[in-house]
């Protein structure tokens, strides 16, 4: 392209008007006409306009960003096919769509009235506050009212969401639920044929294919919009049907992305497998990519000049042109007067945009990390006496006794599911076999597997189908069976659960709680994959709880707030079930039944808030502040200190994010020491946090801390080597106040 | 002028209710050179029996009976709109988009050429001579704005109030009639009017203010002049606008992509019986056509601060209050209503 002052030629454009000025659009060679389908004619221009938009915003966008008003230059110009895939779905059947989706968002917005597209894309390159979707956060495809939830620039990470959200329609339907989406939905998820190959596309796609393989109802479409590169590294021909044209519980089929009309009738049947047999299916739409990667992308540097030639012969907007004209719906004249009057509409619309308010400061841009509360309208139900003997009927002679952690935050699901009937849980094993350590026992076979779902094991899939049926108005708890499978996973909490509210500006929330049973200390068993002991992962995730018992009776309270905190305040949870204690019932010695408590009942014991810190003690000499196993072994270590006379208070932080610092800091304040205890690495936990928090805080006793080393965890009992220890708690605690070692 | 030099503009429609005393003679005052617009109007309703406009506009007195009936009021208005548009400067202004407030859909439709001369006064007078025997329900506006154009969830809250307790009321039947800016006006059957009248507070001593002459237009009290209006007005009246069109929804209709099928089936259906949403209207034409000016065409200036309520609820042109828009009408006109002397020198 060439640029004069702030204006710039795109030969791509001049091109365009050449050809048709010319006659020499390339010939409409189709039999496929309109009359063939059931677009009208009208519909047909209507589609045409759309796609003449979308590439006149493309333009302009790179017209803005030279003139230093536009920030996102990844366009559509190629893909405007997409347009037709629009006009066949219906507004409210939920889009998870990659970058190059203007033509589609162009097209939704015309299903709805009153909706003003040009302008709210304008406004999102520009990063205008009054961006409808993002608030100016970010340029993303997105709208409420469309059912169009917003992706950044996505490498196939809205895949596993998507489907997530795909099976959440026939569960909605199974449990007579009514949820955000009608039940004959279908749910469309584009991405590239570069992205296809991302872990995460296909573990989605076989995710998706697992479940409809054994039948279940996967009512989705995955639009693969392949251009035939991705950046700079070319798709091999073939490879995208080659790749998912035979796959198990899979449909596939192609259409030509050039040609609207193939691309309409194609996604009708695409929609009809969907929506009629609940079937994924996979379309497969080729077209081309025109203008480059970005605006920052230089095509020539690793293109031939014909292969990029080539691919501007193929520009969709001639092909349909050539289209409309070959069947007599418009001359050539009317298309440029048409095209020429969107770039003159377009340019105007974005003088304004550009000066359109914009975020001034850290507090509005931070306003949407955590979402708002809302008004729900579903309160959870409250149960009679005789319901929740009947819900424990299989427990009455246990009910009234003290029991384990594993137990009480069982008994805890329990409730909770009775109590909120858009609860599901979903994870590997925890159906009939009721999770590795019993904690989901009896709950499927009390609620159902229809809301105790035994998934494949994919953590991707896990937390893509919590996201998923959150985004249907499902109240999620996925279950993560070890603390380390997190990791292969993760990005589904820090990249997408978690960024919604932001890059919505709140209008769209996935409220969950994301149980992991995990840390260390389990006995004879493991190694590192089943003790991991870092949660590092989520400490600087914005916007995220982190909740973490040292025992059953604070586990049940705190799960329940947890579930509380998602149902009303809309809130991401992450729930850390320490292991090593799920069956500990005994503090002291053997058989002293100490770590055994009596079950909170519901609405009879006192609420749990969240930041609710748990103090133990009156001592001033020494202040112990840990979490989960740390507070355990602290516990323990506080009876040894009290036997030598130090005088102890212990401290459960119980909620690792967001801290309590005043409450931690209030604690603490009358004490003369102050022990840290930290069962997570030296490096990146929690411990760090406090000691900062002191550090710049006005507390001045001296404080150290206890850590696991920055090592992974080995197998056997080697690996307490590496972990805190009781003794190690009981010398660093004498040395301190008594300034020697016992 | 140049092209280059050329303003652009998006044109609003009055609706009824904007031939007043004032106005009469509005026509042949400002339109004397262009009576041939009357010939195919008159002679329409000379078919039908009615009243010409040019009598009417001619008339030696105001009568509020006469110019305010539907059969009279709509035809008289649609005459001056129309010569008000054709008095619009095209050297200076090039027209973007139309749309138009409650009746002035149906000029809008004239003037954009989704009908055609003879089409226009045969839809717009049928539409306007549809109660001759008696017009069904009323309509009453009401404020929901501040002092400063802001919006007042107090007196949201006020009509939310009042509409609930028409609702529980056997025999009472009201609805949101139009989204008029800053003032909702309520369409409902006299029972619910009469009930209103009594309970919404009374603001700045003159609203409520019942609208003289005007049915429960917008609201499914019209369904039976929706379904009379299908059969009596056929698709064939119908034609692809020249110029884009925003509708009482914000729907964009565009030319070459307009379904006159669905045209017809908006305009005498979904138009007829639900809530005319005139502010959206407003905002779709601001900002998906980003004019450098609104014309108001006449007779009257009753939408002007309409469309300035509009304005401040979109912070348009960093207009936030009513005082901002005063000052900008003083300095450097956005909205310029042809029934205002002053403002219309700019346009014509």
């Amino acid at each position: 392209m060439s640029s004069n002052s702030n204006t710039m030629q795109f030969p791509l454009s001049e091109k365009f008007i050449h050809a048709i000025k010319k006659g020499q659009l390339p010939a409409y060679t189709s039999e496929l006409a309109p009359a063939d389908t059931t677009l009208s004619d009208s519909d047909v221009i209507d589609l045409f306009e759309t796609q003449i938009m979308s590439r006149h915003l493309d333009f302009q966008s790179r017209v803005m960003q030279k003139q230093g008003k536009s920030f996102y230059t990844i366009g559509s110009s190629g893909h405007e096919g997409n347009a037709a895939v629009a006009e066949a779905l219906r507004f409210n059947d939920m889009a998870f769509l990659h970058y190059r989706s203007g033509a589609f968002m162009i097209q939704r917005s015309k299903q709805v009235p009153g909706q003003t597209p040009l302008y709210d894309m304008m406004l999102s390159f520009a990063a205008s506050s009054e961006d409808p979707i993002s608030g100016g956060r970010h340029k993303v495809l997105g709208s409420q009212s469309l059912y169009i939830p917003p992706q950044t620039s996505t490498i196939a990470s809205h895949l596993p969401k998507a489907v997530g959200t795909a099976y959440s329609i026939g569960l909605s339907s199974t449990l007579g639920l009514d949820g955000k989406l009608k039940n004959d939905s279908v749910v469309l998820c584009s991405f590239g044929d570069a992205s296809a190959n991302h872990s995460t596309a296909q573990g989605a796609i076989n995710a998706a294919a697992w479940a409809s393989y054994q039948s279940a109802p996967l009512p989705i479409i995955f639009l693969c919009e392949d251009n035939g590169i991705g950046i700079s590294t070319s798709t091999p021909k073939g490879w995208i049907e080659a790749n998912f044209s035979h796959r198990p519980g899979l449909n596939y089929l192609q259409c030509d992305g050039l040609n609207l009309l193939d691309t309409y009738q194609t996604t009708q049947h695409a929609i009809h497998i969907a929506r009629k047999r609940h079937q994924p299916v996979f379309l497969h739409m080729k077209l081309v990519r025109l203008l480059g990667h970005a605006g920052s992308d230089t095509e020539s540097a690793y293109r031939t000049k014909q292969s990029i030639a080539h691919d501007e012969s193929q520009d969709p907007l001639m092909h349909n042109a050539s289209m409309l004209i070959h069947h007599g719906l418009m001359t050539a004249d009317q298309v440029i007067s048409l095209y020429e009057s969107v770039a003159e509409r377009i340019k105007r619309i974005s003088e304004v945009a550009c000066n359109r308010p914009r975020l001034e400061d850290a507090k509005q841009v931070m306003q949407s990390i955590v979402p708002p509360a809302i008004q729900t309208n579903s309160p959870p139900l409250v149960l009679t006496d005789q319901g929740r003997a009947n819900l424990f009927r299989h427990e009455k002679h246990n009910i009234a006794k003290k029991q384990h952690m594993a137990k009480l935050i069982n008994w805890a699901l329990h409730d909770i599911m009775a109590s909120y009937k858009n609860t599901v849980l979903c994870g590997e094993d925890i159906a009939r076999k009721g999770g590795v350590y019993n904690v989901t026992s009896h709950l499927c076979e009390e609620f159902g597997p229809a809301r105790v779902i035994n998934t494949l094991l994919d953590e991707q899939s896990i937390l893509g189908l919590a996201i998923g049926l959150a985004h249907n108005g499902f109240l999620p708890i996925p279950e993560i069976q070890f603390l380390a499978y997190v990791h292969n996973a993760e990005d589904q909490i820090r990249g997408e659960a978690a960024t919604l509210p932001f890059f919505s500006n709140g209008q769209f929330t996935n409220p969950m709680v994301i149980r992991i049973a995990g840390l260390a200390y389990q006995k004879g068993f493991g190694g590192h994959f089943h003790n991991d002991n870092s949660f590092a992962v989520f400490r600087d995730i914005p916007g995220v709880i982190i909740a973490c018992p040292s025992n059953g009776a604070d586990a049940a309270a705190m799960l329940r707030t947890c579930v509380e905190l998602a149902h009303r305040e809309q809130r991401l949870v992450i729930f850390i079930e320490p292991i090593a204690l799920y069956m500990q019932k005994d503090l002291y010695e053997v058989g002293d039944g100490k770590w055994c408590f009596d079950y909170p009942v519901p609405n009879q014991s006192s609420a749990m808030k969240l930041g609710d810190i748990g103090v133990y003690g009156e001592g001033k000499q020494l202040a112990i502040i840990s979490y989960g196993n740390g507070y355990y072994l602290s516990r323990k270590a506080e009876k040894l200190l009290a036997e030598k006379g130090v005088e102890c208070r212990i401290i459960d932080l119980r909620w690792l994010a967001p801290l309590n610092e005043k409450a931690i800091v209030n604690a603490v304040a009358d004490c003369e020491h102050i022990l840290i205890v930290d069962e997570c690495r030296k490096t990146g936990s929690i411990s760090e946090a406090i000691m900062t928090l002191f550090s710049e805080s006005s507390q001045r006793q001296p404080t150290q801390r206890i850590t696991a080393q920055d090592c992974f965890i080995p197998l056997g009992s080697a690996s307490y080597l590496v972990l805190p220890s009781v003794e190690q708690i009981v010398d660093t605690a004498l040395n301190m106040t008594q300034g020697e070692s016992s | 002028m140049t092209t280059q030099q050329k303003q652009t503009a998006v044109v609003v429609c009055p609706g009824r209710g904007t031939y007043n005393k004032e106005e009469l003679g509005y026509f042949h005052r400002l339109h004397a050179d262009k009576l041939n617009i009357l010939d195919v109007i008159d002679q329409h309703r000379q078919d039908h029996n009615q009243v010409s406009i040019k009598e009417l506009d001619s008339a030696a007195r105001y009568q509020m009976k006469k110019h305010t009936a539907g059969e009279n009021a709509s035809a008289l208005i649609y005459a001056c709109a129309k010569g008000d548009y054709e008095s619009i400067n095209l050297a200076q202004y090039d027209i973007k988009a139309m749309t138009g407030n409650s009746m002035g859909w149906y000029i809008a439709l004239a003037l954009s050429n989704a009908l055609n001369t003879e089409a226009s006064i045969e839809l717009i007078n049928t539409m306007g001579s549809m109660m001759t025997s008696g017009i069904i329900g009323g309509q009453l506006i009401y404020p929901v704005v501040d002092e400063n154009w802001h919006i007042d969830e107090q007196l949201i809250a006020e009509v939310e109030k009042a509409k609930i307790l028409v609702d529980s009321m056997q025999g009472s039947d009201v609805h949101d009639s139009i989204y008029l800016g800053g003032y909702l006006v309520l369409g409902g059957n006299q029972a619910a009017l009469d009930t209103l009248f009594k309970v919404l507070p009374t603001i700045q001593d003159r609203y409520p203010m019942p609208l003289h002459n005007h049915a429960a237009f917008h609201t499914p009290l019209l369904n039976p002049v929706s379904t009379k209006a299908k059969e009596q007005l056929g698709v064939s009246l119908f034609q692809t606008p020249k110029i884009p069109l925003v509708d009482g929804q914000g729907k964009v209709w565009q030319p070459y992509a307009t379904d006159i099928k669905a045209l017809r089936e908006y305009t005498l259906g979904h138009q007829v019986t639900e809530t005319y949403n005139f502010t959206k209207a407003v905002e779709v034409s601001l900002k998906e056509f980003a004019p450098d000016k609104l014309i108001i065409l006449g007779p009257g200036a009753t939408l002007g601060g309409a469309i300035g309520q509009c304005l401040v609820q979109n912070q348009w042109l960093n207009i936030k209050t009513k005082a901002d828009f005063i000052q900008k009408q003083k300095e450097d006109p956005f909205v310029l209503s042809m029934g205002i002397q002053e403002q219309r020198q700019l346009v014509v």
